[in-house]
């Protein structure tokens, strides 16, 4: 976590940072220099300039301010960039506070360590001193920065750890940490969810020596009155082998981060907490590992699920959305004003999107309209995508009152049967648990971020580069969208 | 197509009825009134069948009575959802439930609120009565559809002929590219493809044809580098239907763009056997285009609209292109061909660019069945629509939602381009999986040079695997109605709002997917010199292109 400091004088003799927008005023000093070495900001490029100012190495950070994110991008690349000094200076002068706190979120998302259990864990800037105008005037937007990103933090080393160090039950335990923060932490064990008849997630834990988890988060904000939490709903997938639907062995390691919606739900109620908003939160975070063991759940299986709706089982490999149809359900016997799910749920999402935009579903326009501009607000991007009845009719099974996907190659004859829309059906299932017939309707949207919870090397992905690994993909989204529309 | 009339409401003296009903409408007067005509069988008929008229519930009850064979009962659903759609999908339904029988007529009157309903009944009877019969040598006369004519009964016969005129041309449209799109790859080569879209010059529309020297020589590199590797020429046709007022004709043209793939095996980067046979619908954007352009046409729509497609066969030989190939398009950017089954877009591409060079038009739409992960990221339900033009996609949005023909809306941006880059060239073909049908958009989109465009992604939507209410399986000729209702609304000017009463004579089509795709009617006396044709070189003659014939079919005016 950098350590972020606001000062109106620098004490040392640290690397210093200047952000420059193009057009914009470089002073005498650095002028000749930067003509020399070709420095475009609009390129968005660093250029070191040493002997020009003192002791000091000085960094020139280009601001391609094209982009909604440059101020953040330039923060970050000024992060990266005196990463192996350990500690550095940025100047933030003349900028607004909200310019000031874009650049501290940029270099706090850049700087940040992920777990490393090697002996040397790669360089990163450890404290920055925000060289600004009036310190006191940007204090509460640094507070906030703060904030969020130690929520994005939590969300991110979650994501990181490998499946042997964070199993369910070391994942609950993590949570319950978060009771110093103010945050109300419930967990249920196997014992409660056979009693509760939780057959979604006991299904999909149940071939794992590590038994599910459903754990209850709640901020109780400080609002007036009862007003109805929000709930964060999470996909808590702590390995992903795919179950007896085994994956194939190239890549999947990544599978250690099939936990990053239930991370970035933690996450969120962290920043919640650490800002002390005023608006009531809670997720619902269901936790376990999809285990392939003598023991699994099988496909064909047929479960009931905690709303009473049976499913039959097509493919193990799908079982985010069983344990999501579970945590959907419990979150609705919470009374919530709305509901956000985050799962890293279907490939078909990222074939559909890329690693540019996570997909978007739901049942309300508002609620949905609300996601997308807060997405767009941070730069994690959204895209709305459709629930059709055909999806539905898709789900039809022989046997129970739906399947939870369609089989490989099921998509009817032909060329076009190889296709399926999985991220659809996905959607799709989940509306059955989120938003049933005939029951009250709750606004719910649906987060697919597959394409979006990690960084790849060299993988062109987010707004700016961050190190390999978790990105903390939606933190920053449900924070915002908190504060955007449930705390007036 | 069946024979469509319309008539007063009169007990048909023989055949079957046909009686559309609202749920509000079981006990109604039009109940009373035909139970008290067929002596109390359509009441115990209602009852037996527990026939609620929910949406798409049929009930037949045979021999009911004044002489008539049978009488079907179709559910409209609820009065108050009641729209043309699920009007045109009654229509439909009835005629699936008509069975074998001949003739038919169909009670409209349940059917209030706008004055098109009878043809939109109608419409919906036409469009799934359609069958692909050309080459079922065997089947014995009995098993064949039998159904040639239905009578529409409504208050008002005049005014709902009036309003058939320019659905029936619009079904004629449809059933063009039906055609087409079911015609397997032997014979519908690019060549054969191109000789019937010269018989749209009967309705008026102008044609002309570019043969493999005249593309070579316009510099379509992108394009011929699809086709080289096959035993058939390519070809390009401009179609255009010139349909607005002369002192007009300085407006910009509206431009439709097709992808027409005759056969797609892959190329080099060959395709799995499995599912392949369905490549010869890899040209059904064409199709469409062919079917839209003989809409408007055949509707006479005061639009000056050109049509576009590109023709060839993709095929793996050894003068295919290879992986790793750099082609120079006609835009002058370079292209590696990263892989030769995403060829559409290198066909798209030459063709945007010259459109939007040659006609500068108000805008262009081209269609294509060009990737499988549309149908990963929608299914087969909706379109994609990509575009880089809010207030275009939006009226594509909302015509399709008006003709049944869903698009959805996806993403563009600079982050998806990037995918694209070459290392050697301007741009690949192919961007990975990621983001699939995104980044083949985002390649099409720099080849259209500023135009307001928008690209719709038909590979989930262009063939049916199973019957619809107005589809039946198979080839669904998706966006021929979508884009004539968006030239309909958008383009036509005020007077054109309505469609003019089309006169008798006009387009006599198809038989039943008989012999040739389009028999349509005569163009009218000669009015005036063509325009002349801005940057494009002049033909030459050397292709086996056949000769223009010396006197060029006119266009239409409408009559103001």
């Amino acid at each position: 976590m950098l350590k972020l400091r606001l000062t109106g004088h620098p004490r040392n003799e640290h690397p210093l940072a200047l952000p420059v927008r193009p057009g914009g005023f470089l002073p005498a000093a650095y002028a000749p220099a930067a003509a020399a070495a070709g420095f475009d900001p609009a390129k968005g490029e660093a250029l070191r300039l040493d002997g020009a100012l003192e002791g000091r190495t000085v960094w020139l950070i280009g601001v391609d301010s094209s982009h909604a994110q440059g101020l953040e991008a330039a923060g970050a690349l000024a992060a990266a960039s005196m990463a192996e000094a350990k500690q550095g200076v940025l100047d933030a002068r003349g900028l607004t506070p909200p310019e000031i706190g874009a650049l501290a979120m940029g270099a706090g998302m850049r700087a940040h360590r992920l777990p490393h259990y090697g002996a040397e864990p790669p360089a990163a800037l450890r404290q920055l001193e925000l060289l600004v105008d009036d310190p006191a005037a940007a204090t509460p937007e640094i507070e906030r920065v703060r904030a969020v990103l130690r929520g994005v933090g939590f969300a991110r080393d979650l994501a990181a750890e490998p499946g042997n160090r964070l199993a369910p039950t070391k994942f609950a335990d993590r949570l319950r940490r978060l009771e110093k923060y103010g945050i109300e932490v419930e967990v249920h064990g196997r014992h409660w969810l056979e009693r509760h008849g939780y057959g979604g997630l006991l299904a999909v834990g149940q071939g794992s020596t590590y038994p599910p988890r459903l754990v209850v988060l709640r901020w109780p904000g400080h609002g007036e009155g009862h007003a109805a939490p929000v709930a964060f709903i999470g996909k808590g997938i702590t390995f992903d082998t795919g179950g007896i639907s085994i994956k194939h062995g190239p890549g999947m390691e990544a599978m250690k981060a099939d936990m990053a919606g239930a991370a970035a739900c933690a996450g969120a109620i962290l920043a919640l907490a650490l800002r002390d908003s005023p608006a009531p939160a809670l997720a619902v975070l269901a936790i376990a590992e999809n285990a392939t063991a003598a023991d699994s759940y099988r496909p064909g299986d047929v479960l009931r699920m905690a709303s009473g709706r049976t499913v039959e089982v097509v493919d193990t490999d799908a079982e985010g959305r069983l344990v999501l149809a579970d945590a959907l359900h419990h979150a609705r016997g919470l009374k919530p004003r709305a509901m956000i799910d985050l799962a890293t749920l279907t490939g078909s999402v990222v074939t559909a999107l890329g690693h540019h935009r996570a997909g978007l579903f739901g049942n309300d326009p508002a609620l949905r309209d609300a996601a997308m501009a807060a997405g767009d607000a941070v730069g994690e991007p959204l895209w709305p995508m459709p629930i059709g009845e055909r999806h539905r009719t898709d789900l039809d099974s022989e046997i129970a009152d739906l399947r939870h996907c369609l089989p490989a190659g099921g998509g009817g004859g032909g060329w076009a049967g190889k296709f399926l829309p999985d991220a659809c059906h996905a959607a799709a299932f989940l509306r059955e648990f989120a938003s049933p017939e005939g029951q009250e309707s709750i606004p719910w949207v649906h987060l697919d971020i597959a394409g979006m919870d990690l960084r790849e090397e060299d993988g062109e992905a987010g707004p700016y580069p961050l190190p390999p690994g978790p990105s903390g993909f939606g933190v920053r989204l449900l924070d915002r969208l908190v504060s955007d529309r449930f705390e007036a | 197509m069946l024979d469509i009339a319309f008539a007063k409401p009169a007990l048909p003296e023989s055949g079957a009825l046909v009686l559309p009903l609202a749920e509000e409408d079981l006990g109604g007067g039009l109940v009373a009134e035909w139970d008290k005509l067929l002596g109390g069988h359509v009441a115990r008929g209602l009852a037996a069948a527990e026939f609620k008229g929910r949406k798409g519930q049929t009930a037949t009850l045979f021999a009911p009575g004044g002489g008539l064979s049978r009488l079907v009962l179709v559910g409209l659903g609820k009065r108050e959802a009641l729209n043309a759609t699920a009007v045109e999908a009654a229509g439909g339904t009835a005629v699936t439930a008509l069975g074998k029988e001949a003739m038919a007529s169909i009670d409209a009157r349940a059917i209030t609120g706008w004055a098109g309903a009878p043809a939109d009944l109608a419409l919906g009877a036409v469009l799934r009565a359609w069958r692909f019969d050309r080459y079922r040598t065997t089947e014995k006369p009995e098993d064949k559809p039998r159904l040639s004519a239905i009578k529409v009964l409504c208050e008002d016969p005049a005014s709902a002929k009036a309003e058939w005129a320019s659905r029936r041309a619009v079904a004629e449209g449809v059933f063009l590219t039906r055609e087409l799109v079911s015609e397997p790859a032997n014979v519908l080569n690019p060549p054969e493809f191109a000789d019937r879209l010269r018989k749209l010059e009967k309705l008026g529309v102008e044609v002309e044809v570019f043969g493999q020297k005249d593309l070579e020589k316009l510099g379509f590199g992108s394009m011929l580098c699809v086709s080289q590797g096959s035993a058939q020429p390519p070809r390009m046709v401009v179609m255009r239907w010139n349909g607005t007022d002369t002192r007009k004709r300085d407006s910009k043209p509206v431009a439709f763009i097709g992808k027409g793939v005759t056969f797609d095996t892959g190329g080099i980067s060959i395709k799995p056997a499995g599912g392949m046979e369905d490549m010869k619908w890899d040209m059904a954007g064409a199709g469409t285009v062919a079917g839209l352009m003989a809409a408007l046409a055949g509707r006479k729509a005061k639009v000056d609209a050109v049509g576009i497609v590109g023709l060839v066969e993709n095929m793996p030989s050894g003068t295919a292109t290879r992986p790793g190939d750099v082609v120079t398009s006609y835009s002058g950017q370079t292209i590696e061909v990263i892989n030769t089954d995403a060829e559409g877009r290198l066909v798209l591409a030459d063709v945007l660019a010259y459109c939007k060079k040659r006609f500068d038009p108000a805008f262009m739409v081209n269609l294509a069945t060009l990737t499988g992960a549309i149908i990963v990221a929608l299914g087969h339900e909706h379109a994609g629509l990509f575009s880089n033009d809010d207030g275009l996609a939006r009226r594509i949005e909302e015509a399709g939602k008006s003709v049944g023909e869903l698009a959805w809306r996806m993403p563009l941006g600079e982050a998806y381009d990037r995918q694209i880059r070459s290392d050697i060239a301007d741009m690949k073909n192919v961007g990975g999986r990621p983001g699939g049908s995104i980044t083949a958009a985002q390649f099409l989109q720099r080849f259209v040079d500023g135009c307001p465009w928008a690209h719709l992604d038909i590979a989930g939507v262009a063939w049916g695997s199973k019957d619809q209410p107005t589809t039946p399986k198979g080839a669904t000729a998706w966006g021929v109605r979508l884009l004539d209702r968006l030239v309909a609304e958008h383009h036509e000017g005020q007077a054109a709002a309505q469609p003019e009463p089309a006169a008798e004579e006009e387009a006599a089509v198809t038989g039943e997917g008989s012999e040739s795709p389009a028999v349509l009617s005569e163009g009218t006396e000669a009015s005036e010199p063509l325009l002349p044709t801005p940057d494009l070189p002049a033909r030459p003659g050397t292709e086996p292109v056949p000769p223009r014939p010396a006197r060029r079919p006119a266009t239409r005016r409408p009559r103001r």
